[in-house]
């Protein structure tokens, strides 16, 4: 069988022969996952026939003098039969369901219990278990096992991609923005891990990969669902770009965000760090129950937990036991019980929140709480000296506003109560008598001063107190209302062990989560490091590892990468540095007939990796080469241009808003505000979730809307117009100065003589037809970006800002070669 | 069913992989065959996703329309006539009929509501309509009332997205991107999925009633506006001429070849062919998008004013867009829920109010497609994602308003044309309307009609996806054989 059809279906039929034996983890459970375990399978109120084909006991056990598997003997198997039979009623599986089994692959059953039917578990709960590299001459590991599959493929690797191509390679990866010009020529002769290491020393390391973070934490910075209210819980996202530019050790970064608070003594950072579970969604809507929404929000976390860490879908098993994988609806709960512990409440304030300040300024502030409060109270209990006057001022019949005030004083004066009299004095000493001016200045001045140094808050994980304590029961059927029995703390052991030492809470979990033993959150987190360099993973399905996900194409290179991961310390800059290094990486990407033929995904790696990267990478890069963009980092979100759609959200405000002023219209695109009712609409063009669940892999599509956001969207033709004003300033005299510009600061390369007279062209065709019409001109050149410098020659800025969006939609542009 | 995009997402294979592929699949041998004819025919458009295909078996209707009340019209005043609950009006809310509910607004007990209006029955299936809708009495020939619909949900987010997605909570994929991840469209100058939202406000539901979920995105809906850009930035910047548009996308088609040409990547010829595609929408778009050509009697006859945003110019723009060829359009119309907050929510003056911003348009677009012979093919649902209370609600029970709480277990959908009976009402409510009790159908069970009309078994209409098959009914929905003509 051909290996693409192999990769296609996903399973490793293989060559059938005996002399080989055969892998149940890789060959046979597949197909059984695939046709069988749904009715098969764990699930004990889905079962049909009394059988487990999961369950090595189960499936070859004596069943009157019948058995399902017998090992040694295919023809006295009944799963044989059944596969093979003719009659409608016996054949499995069943005609309803629409599935057969292919011949060859009832053949390797056949095979497989001819050779003893010998069983094993999915391959991704087996443990790690280092494999040795293969030597065949290649340095790097990772190239000595992708080597060995090649070789097998009949494929080899293709040439090293130019110099300057992998330096914006590597930037792109690294930085999600494209090198300088400046960087490309002082790299132009470095050796290639000197580029790597270059660009993983840049702040904006951090920027980048935070984004790809964000969207498994399912960071925003509004609360969901119909109203959808703005949340402030940026501090979050900061520390996400400040841990990963500290390279924080993975098992620390999964740490701190799952149980930062229950470490002894945690700092401030790791408190913030909670908050990637605060990111669910609240309801505010009339009439909805807090606590079913707590529930949703807890479920949320269970599952988020899963996907993230360990690529494992729990959401079955909220439902039912799940259908494929050894996942219990008592585990799923059990897991739902280490989460069902914290404060927060669905509420609306978003309780409990920490306050963050700047060095010092907490206990300034406290200060200025405390002298202000001792202000106040003097007013209460005025000196003398400062009622002096009310009397005279009560007759001149002061304007009052606050309803008490204006009836007090509108009370004859015999009619006035004792309180009302007092009122009124109040307010003359506090906001009109002379003599108590300089006291009433350093009060108001104390409100300001504490008002200008409030704190920044975010949500945060915090346990309740042991006497309030949540007890945890099995939800039936996925339904809060329909309790079952009562569960404590505990995890699915199936997965992996759990050390009694571990704390019976969030920070057992955690540790659980990165234990040695635990099979699945290295494999998961080094197969999206793969993804991520090389655009598909070792494991197609990175979101899901379990029986029903795609087996992993390079399986030992996939554990040497998960054992070396937790060998490093979980050392992710290392790790990714392992891969940008490898010949691998270095490759050009250009493909040809054959591969396109036998590997159109380069699964194999014999070319190197091209894909068109996110919405928000493409935003950034032309706001870079354009010179626009602003390098400030961290703080509250903020709102670039977008379109107004004049729409607003159900219950909620307006879905529209008003453009951020000055550099903060031009920031890293990490920054942009999440709305999740309106996702910023260029983003979501170009696949970005929209951040109400975790969102593990985003798809990679190719529309015509894409070009309307590259070519019409302002944001887009401000960069263009700014582009063009740029080539004109830095680019020298000629078209063809600047045209070289162009090239450098877009693509990294000179562009060719066909390229130039192409693209000289266009120039000429715009020239002449701006020259013709100034006005047209005028809009092209400054709308929205704003007027050109005095005596700028208008209708030559208005053709070079054509000529830069063709540059700037260039396949080469907007896909990382 | 496997899907030729899927395909390509999975391994860009070759086709004759592909076919190798589709018989270890078991497919329907009838289904297998339609794929391959039709992907592979003449057209040999098996890379675009959204070329036209054959569905699993002979289709009914070719395109939707759907007409989404969001919000949830109160279904007791325009097509469930109670007269029991007319007699039992300010009684006290027997005990039975709340135990163990809880419900949006009302607590305690609430009085029952018999409905204000006047019923009477039209068109030869003897339809029970109020006169809240005396443009719908005109059709009633042309319709199915479907009366005993009910829903899992009765909030307008869980809802709407159950009713949409086939689940309660974001990031399944909508009816509409089933419809043409399954059939293509048919017009490639068009999006194949349109939705239009009337009266200023998106559904509950956000974006996700509209969104393709895990499935490629090039099935999620495109929202077009009567105003302003009708698709987002398909409009030129200004001081862009076509002329110079043109030229720009030949300098870029000229470049990309070359790199194509250099690499040999497939997915550059694809981005050649998007911006061709962009360029054509440009044209396309605001041409279909344009009403102001229609005939004055046409206009008058939906109500629609050129240049406006509302629920009758987008009735129009439906019947524009899928007379070109668009095979799911989408109508989101705010402004349904009935609660009796303010007197626009009133089950009496408030409803006749925005019922004749409503029932003129959808009578005049059913009219309009039966006159141009697209009725028969072209399925019409109009309706809300739950139902409203026999009772008052409890928090506007004081004031002068009557408005009734969300209900889910019963409510009505109205369907026309692609397939389904004229004429005709299915199903049944108890004598006060508080449960089904003769063909209940279920919004899984609407779904899989929905989905049977367009040639679907909607068990064999699946995306893999975490390791799962999903479909738009989860693991439910029975079609509803008995609505089809």
């Amino acid at each position: 069988m051909p290996p693409k059809a192999t990769l296609f279906l996903g399973v490793f039929v293989g060559a059938l022969c005996a002399a080989e034996p055969i892998n149940y983890s890789r060959q046979i459970r597949p197909i059984l996952s695939e046709n069988c375990i749904a009715c098969h399978g764990p699930d004990e109120k889905g079962r049909k026939g009394k059988l487990r084909l999961d369950d090595e006991q189960d499936a070859k056990r004596d069943r009157k003098g019948d058995f399902v598997i017998l090992p040694g003997k295919p023809e006295q198997s009944e799963l044989i039969k059944r596969l093979e039979s003719k009659d409608p009623e016996e054949v499995m599986p069943p005609p309803k369901q629409h599935k057969t089994i292919p011949a060859a692959q009832v053949a390797l059953l056949k095979e497989w219990i001819k050779q003893g039917a010998p069983w094993g578990r999915h391959w991704s709960y087996e443990p790690v278990v280092r494999p040795s590299v293969p030597q065949n001459g290649e340095t790097n590991p990772v190239d000595a096992f992708l080597a060995e599959r090649q070789k097998k493929e009949g494929l080899t690797w293709s040439a090293e991609a130019p110099q300057a191509i992998l330096i914006r390679r590597i930037a792109l990866d690294i930085t999600g923005l494209p090198p300088t010009p400046e960087e490309t020529a002082k790299l132009a002769a470095a050796q290639h891990e000197d580029i790597v290491a270059y660009f993983l020393a840049k702040p904006a390391y951090g920027e980048h990969w935070a984004r790809q973070w964000l969207d498994l934490a399912r960071y925003a910075d509004s609360a969901g669902y119909p109203s959808d209210p703005g949340r402030i819980i940026w501090a979050y996202r900061d520390w996400v770009i400040k841990a990963l530019n500290k390279n924080e050790p993975f098992d620390q970064f999964v740490i701190d965000q799952m149980a930062g608070d229950l470490l002894p003594a945690p700092t401030e950072d790791q408190i913030i760090a909670t908050a990637f579970h605060r990111n669910t969604m609240t309801q505010n809507e009339g009439g909805t129950s807090d606590e079913e929404f707590r529930v949703a929000a807890v479920i949320d976390r269970v599952n988020t937990t899963y996907a993230v860490f360990m690529g494992t879908t729990m959401a079955c098993a909220q439902c039912h036991t799940h259908k494929y994988d050894p996942i219990t609806n008592a585990e799923y709960f059990q897991s739902f019980a280490f989460l069902n512990q914290s404060a927060d409440s669905d509420k609306k304030d978003e309780v409990p929140l920490y306050e963050i300040y700047p060095p010092g300024v907490k206990a300034q502030r406290e200060q200025w709480m405390k002298d202000s409060a001792a202000a106040e109270a003097t007013f209460k209990k005025p000196e003398p000296a400062w009622t002096a006057g009310f009397d005279e001022w009560l007759a001149k019949g002061p304007k009052l506003t606050d309803k008490p005030l204006k009836a007090a004083l509108d009370a004859p004066k015999d009619k006035r109560t004792k309180a009302q009299t007092k009122l009124l004095s109040d307010y003359y000493v506090r906001n009109v008598s002379p003599a108590a001016k300089a006291e009433r200045v350093r009060a108001d001045d104390l409100k300001k001063k504490i008002a200008a140094a409030a704190p920044v808050t975010v949500p945060v994980m915090q346990d309740l107190p042991a006497a309030q304590r949540r007890k945890t029961f099995i939800q039936l059927r996925g339904n809060w209302q329909a309790l079952g029995d009562e569960v404590t703390e505990g995890v699915p052991t199936h997965l992996a062990r759990w050390d009694d030492s571990f704390p019976k809470n969030r920070l057992g979990l955690a540790r659980w989560i990165v234990s040695r033993d635990n099979p699945l959150t290295a494999r998961v987190t080094m197969n999206r490091l793969w993804e991520t360099v090389f655009g598909v993973g070792i494991v197609r399905t990175s979101e899901e590892f379990g029986s029903q996900g795609d087996l992993p194409l390079h399986p030992e290179l996939l554990d040497w990468l998960a054992d070396e991961f937790v060998a490093s310390g979980w050392d992710t800059k290392k790790m990714l540095s392992l891969l940008l290094n490898s010949r691998a990486y270095r490759q050009s990407s250009a493909s040809n007939a054959k591969l396109n033929e036998v590997d159109p995904d380069n699964r194999f790696v014999a070319r190197g990796p091209r894909f068109r990267p996110s919405g928000e990478l493409l935003r950034d890069q032309a706001l870079a080469v354009s010179g626009l963009l602003s390098a400030k980092m961290y703080g509250a979100p903020v709102r670039p241009m977008r379109p107004n759609l004049g729409l607003s959200i159900a219950f909620g405000g307006t879905g529209d808003w008003m453009t951020s002023s000055g550099e903060d219209r031009h920031r890293r695109s990490v920054y942009t505000e999440t709305r999740r009712s309106t996702p910023y609409p260029s983003f979501v063009t170009f696949d970005a979730p929209n951040r109400e669940t975790c969102v593990i892999r985003r798809g990679r599509s190719n529309t015509p809307l894409q070009a309307f956001v590259t070519l019409n969207d302002p944001v887009f033709v401000e960069t263009s117009q700014a582009l063009a004003r740029r080539l004109l300033k830095e680019g020298g005299a000629t078209d063809d100065s600047r045209l070289r510009l162009a090239y450098a600061l877009c693509l990294s390369r000179e562009p060719d003589a066909n390229e130039l007279r192409t693209l000289k062209t266009l120039l000429s065709k715009s020239v002449a037809q701006y020259r013709a019409d100034n006005a047209l001109a005028l809009q092209m050149a400054t709308e929205p970006l704003g007027p050109t410098d005095k005596g700028a020659d208008v209708p030559t800025l208005a053709a070079w800002t054509a000529v830069s969006s063709v540059i700037m939609n260039l396949d080469e542009f907007l896909m990382r070669r | 069913m496997l899907h030729p995009l899927r395909e390509a997402q999975l391994s860009l294979q070759t086709r004759r992989t592909f076919l190798s592929s589709v018989g270890q699949f078991s497919l329907g041998a009838i289904a297998l065959h339609a794929m391959q004819a039709d992907a592979f025919g003449a057209s040999s458009a098996s890379d675009n996703p959204l070329a036209p295909r054959k569905p699993h078996f002979k289709a009914k209707a070719k395109r939707v329309i759907y007409l989404h009340m969001s919000g949830g019209p109160p279904n007791l005043d325009i097509f469930d006539h109670k007269p029991e609950l007319v007699k039992r009006n300010a009684q006290d809310c027997p005990d039975s009929f709340l135990k163990g509910r809880t419900f949006a607004f009302t607590s305690g007990v609430p009085k029952l509501m018999g409905s204000p209006r006047t019923f009477k029955q039209y068109g030869q299936g003897g339809l029970w309509m109020s006169d809240a809708v005396p443009n719908f009495q005109k059709i009633a020939d042309d319709v199915t009332l479907v009366k005993a619909m009910h829903t899992d949900q009765f909030n307008h987010a869980p809802a709407e997205l159950l009713l949409f997605t086939g689940h309660a909570r974001q990031g399944r994929p909508s009816m509409g991107s089933w419809a043409t991840y399954g059939l293509g469209t048919e017009n490639q100058d068009l999006p194949g999925f349109v939705t239009m939202i009337s009266n200023g406000v998106q559904p509950s539901g956000g974006q996700g009633c509209w969104g393709s979920g895990f499935i490629p995105s090039v099935f999620q809906g495109v929202q077009c506006r009567s105003k302003g850009d009708p698709v987002l930035f398909a409009n030129d910047p200004p001081g862009m001429t076509r002329d110079l548009r043109r030229a720009t996308l030949d300098a870029l088609k000229d470049l990309n070849q070359r790199q194509q040409d250099e690499l040999g990547h497939a997915e550059t010829v694809t981005r050649i062919a998007q911006y061709e595609l962009a360029f054509r929408m440009q044209t396309s778009v605001p041409e279909v998008m344009d009403i102001s050509k229609e005939k004055p009697a046409t206009l008058e006859a939906y109500g629609a004013k050129p240049g406006e945003s509302s629920f009758a110019n987008n009735c129009l723009l439906a019947r524009r867009l899928v007379e070109k060829g668009v095979r799911f359009v989408h109508l989101f119309d705010w402004g349904w829920d009935f609660h009796g907050t303010n007197p626009k929510e009133d089950i009496r003056g408030g409803l006749t109010a925005k019922m004749a911003a409503t029932d003129k348009p959808v009578a005049a677009l059913i009219n309009d497609l039966k006159e141009r012979g697209l009725l028969e093919d072209t399925l019409i649902v109009w309706g809300g994602e739950f139902g409203r209370t026999p009772f008052r609600e409890g928090r506007t029970a004081k004031g002068d308003v009557l408005g009734r709480d969300h209900y889910p277990d019963c409510f009505t959908i109205m369907m026309a044309g692609g397939g389904v009976k004229g004429g005709f009402q299915f199903g049944e409510t108890d004598e006060m309307g508080f449960a089904g009790v003769k063909d209940k159908v279920h919004v899984h069970d609407l779904q899989a009609t929905i989905l049977h009309l367009l040639g679907f078994d909607h068990e064999r209409l699946t995306y893999r996806f975490q390791g799962r098959d999903y479909r738009l009914t989860d693991v439910h929905g029975h079609v509803v054989r008995d609505i089809i003509a």
